[in-house]
């Protein structure tokens, strides 16, 4: 089925370009180095919006691979900042920049490897943290799975183990919440959803429930939120928008109200807010435009549900066979 | 906002200043070659950082160190290689951990959201007070407890600020599973969805704290519980029939747990509520008691085939009219709805 999208607004896809360009200028700003500890998130979420714009090479990429390197610490896994403590999160973030610069071959995949792995744990139960603290959740699970997946070490992990864990997250509307008992909330619904895509274990999902659970999200102002009641915000066109699009549900969304939603957060000077009228900041344009890409909106790469990374990447590394995990019913 | 007067006095003084400083050479960022992301911080931060970089690499253990992280969590809790060396320095200074709770707090309400100040009171917890140890006393006694009962309070604050707050119920949930104090949990969540029955998190703990960390696959609902939680829905569904939470609660609990009383029970007290004239209005309105009749009838179906036809038609009027008037928003799904009745 194909979107025809009414033309409220326009995708200033220029203005969005030179708004990430612009991130790392704005140095005197207090947001700048509050942030330092995601700087290198902040880096993927800026370059999966120029993929997805089709602008890859506004930003210089071997600054970029030299930059990520440099986070990279004794243990194999990479901080958010050159000298900053290794953590899954700023780990996946530099190995998604790596791949799409095709910059991979420049990491040794089994010490990054060995990192994810030292952080399974079988206490409380089995799954994966996030880093030595301890901490897990549903989205250090599908980080894990991801990570790699990059290097083909996946079979390395106890898969079982983390399926089991992310089947306890699933709640009784369908759901899937940070880790068993959790509410349900839209971004674990995404990494919950997406980890068992890549284990192939789809099947354990309440198909119908959790679509049912991730269509509510839409409210009548077109945009989505991430758990009910809550105010509508732009980056649930991704959260919400990728797990549609695995369980093969992705029509289940008003795409046009959607898109204008979306649409009407963008500062005119560039970059997306969370919702019209607030400050656009790199993470909600990041994931802004992935949403928009989700329901093929004109003008914008297609993008993996899975990774958030731009299909091509995706399929040059051979990454998109999670697409066989998917039931064959569901295609029908 | 916390420290003796001494201190703040020398608060604003830069570090390179101070004489208790004079003996370390504080080490710049190095942001690496032509590196693309050259931070430019306060000054003060920029100070702080540089010293705090220097203990770090020596490994010292001691008070300044200790208040040296106190003063850089306070302007970014979110620098979490921070926390693991001051975890330590609590550790071997055999810091006053109630003192070291309560700087939590203090940071708490200026950081809610920030997941490591969460973590870090779970470590400070476990050690006053190992689980183990709480195993030996009753419920009563547990909750009475100086350690649990400061939680709790500090709990309730926290929760009472941002009643959504995810990490605030996820410690929660670690707290009420590890120290075992069901009983009070179910009271705790009652209050709450009373002060805000649209609160779907307090819902969610309600599910949380009827479970009681039981399998969920191995538990059986006993019908006076069930019932008694059908009444308790009802209830509050009175208040604002228009509410997600409640409907999604019941019919997931009964799904789960007691699926023939989805339309034994449930089914003729929503049905009740429907036909009552204070509540008519706002139950035909709501797309919640449309989707949890869809519900009930499909479990219905399955379970008394004989009556599938006349359920399948009623159930299709029903997609028909969310799809067209009551929810068209989501008349996608209502549709999808429809055509799988016909698959049913």
């Amino acid at each position: 089925m194909t979107e025809t999208f009414a033309t409220d607004a326009k995708l200033l896809a220029d203005k969005h370009v030179e708004f990430i360009q612009n991130l790392d200028k704005k140095q005197d700003g207090l947001e700048y180095w509050m942030t330092e500890h995601l700087r290198v998130s902040g880096i993927y979420w800026g370059l999966v919006a120029l993929f997805l714009l089709r602008r890859p090479h506004a930003l210089d990429h071997e600054q970029i691979i030299s930059y990520v390197l440099s986070c990279q610490n004794a243990d194999g896994g990479f901080g958010g900042h050159t000298n900053h403590d290794s953590h899954l999160l700023y780990t996946m973030s530099s190995v998604q920049i790596l791949a799409m610069l095709n910059a991979l071959d420049q990491v040794d995949g089994l010490r990054v490897t060995k990192y994810v792995l030292s952080l399974q744990t079988k206490s409380p139960m089995t799954t994966v943290c996030g880093d030595k603290w301890g901490e897990h959740d549903t989205r250090f699970a599908f980080i894990a799975l991801a990570i790699l997946s990059f290097f083909n070490t996946q079979d390395q992990l106890d898969v079982n183990g983390v399926v089991e864990y992310v089947r306890g997250a699933m709640n009784y509307d369908g759901g899937f919440g940070s880790k068993p008992g959790g509410e349900s909330h839209a971004a674990q619904v995404y990494t919950s959803v997406a980890a068992l895509a890549l284990a192939g274990r789809l099947d354990i999902i309440d198909r119908d429930r959790l679509s049912s659970w991730l269509a509510e999200r839409q409210l009548p102002c077109g945009g989505l939120n991430g758990r009910p009641q809550k105010l509508e915000d732009v980056c649930y066109a991704w959260w919400v928008g990728s797990a549609l699009d695995i369980l093969q549900r992705r029509h289940w969304i008003q795409a046009s109200k959607l898109a204008n939603f979306v649409l009407s957060a963008q500062d005119e000077k560039g970059g997306i807010a969370d919702r019209p009228g607030d400050v656009a900041d790199v993470y909600h344009t990041c994931f802004g435009i992935a949403g928009l890409a989700l329901v093929r909106y004109p003008g914008l790469e297609e993008v993996d549900p899975v990774y958030c990374m731009p299909r091509s990447v995706v399929e040059r590394l051979g990454l998109d066979k999670w697409q066989s995990n998917v039931p064959e019913s569901w295609s029908q | 906002m916390r420290i003796e007067d001494s201190e703040q006095v020398e608060e604003a003084v830069p570090l390179a200043q101070q004489a208790e400083w004079q003996d370390i050479t504080p080490i710049e960022q190095d942001e690496g070659e032509g590196s693309m992301c050259p931070i430019a911080y306060t000054d003060e931060y920029r100070e702080l950082m540089g010293y705090l970089r220097a203990v770090m690499a020596v490994g010292e253990v001691s008070e300044r160190a200790l208040a040296l992280t106190a003063r850089v969590i306070e302007e970014n809790p979110g620098h979490y290689t921070v926390w693991v060396y001051r975890k330590r320095l609590v550790e071997e200074l055999e810091s006053d951990i109630a003192k070291e709770l309560d700087w939590v707090s203090e940071i708490s309400s200026k950081f809610p959201k920030n997941y490591q100040l969460w973590h870090h009171r779970e470590s400070l917890v476990t050690r006053l007070w190992a689980p183990s140890n709480a195993q030996g006393v009753t419920e009563d006694q547990r909750v009475t407890n100086p350690v649990l009962r400061r939680e709790l309070q500090f709990l309730g604050a926290a929760i009472d600020e941002d009643s959504k707050n995810f990490h605030a119920w996820s410690y929660r949930q670690w707290l009420v599973s590890t120290y075992a104090l069901w009983t009070q949990e179910l009271v705790f969540v009652d209050t709450m969805i009373n002060q805000d029955v649209r609160n779907n998190s307090a819902w969610n703990q309600r599910y949380f704290a009827i479970l009681a960390n039981r399998d969920p696959s191995a538990v059986h609902l006993e019908a006076d519980m069930a019932k008694s939680e059908i009444e308790y829905v009802v209830e509050h569904i009175k208040l604002a029939p228009n509410n997600d939470s409640p409907w999604s609660y019941v019919t997931g609990l009964l799904l789960r747990h007691a699926p023939s009383m989805l339309y034994t029970d449930l089914l003729p007290r929503i049905k009740q509520l429907a036909a009552d004239n204070a509540y008519q209005a706002a139950m035909t309105l709501t797309p919640f008691y449309w989707s949890a009749l869809l519900d009930i009838y499909e479990q219905q179906a399955a379970d008394h085939p004989d009556t599938k036809k006349q359920l399948v038609e009623e159930s299709r009027a029903i997609c028909d009219q969310l799809a067209s008037e009551t929810d068209i928003i989501h008349c996608r799904y209502w549709n999808f709805r429809k055509t799988s009745l016909d698959t049913c």
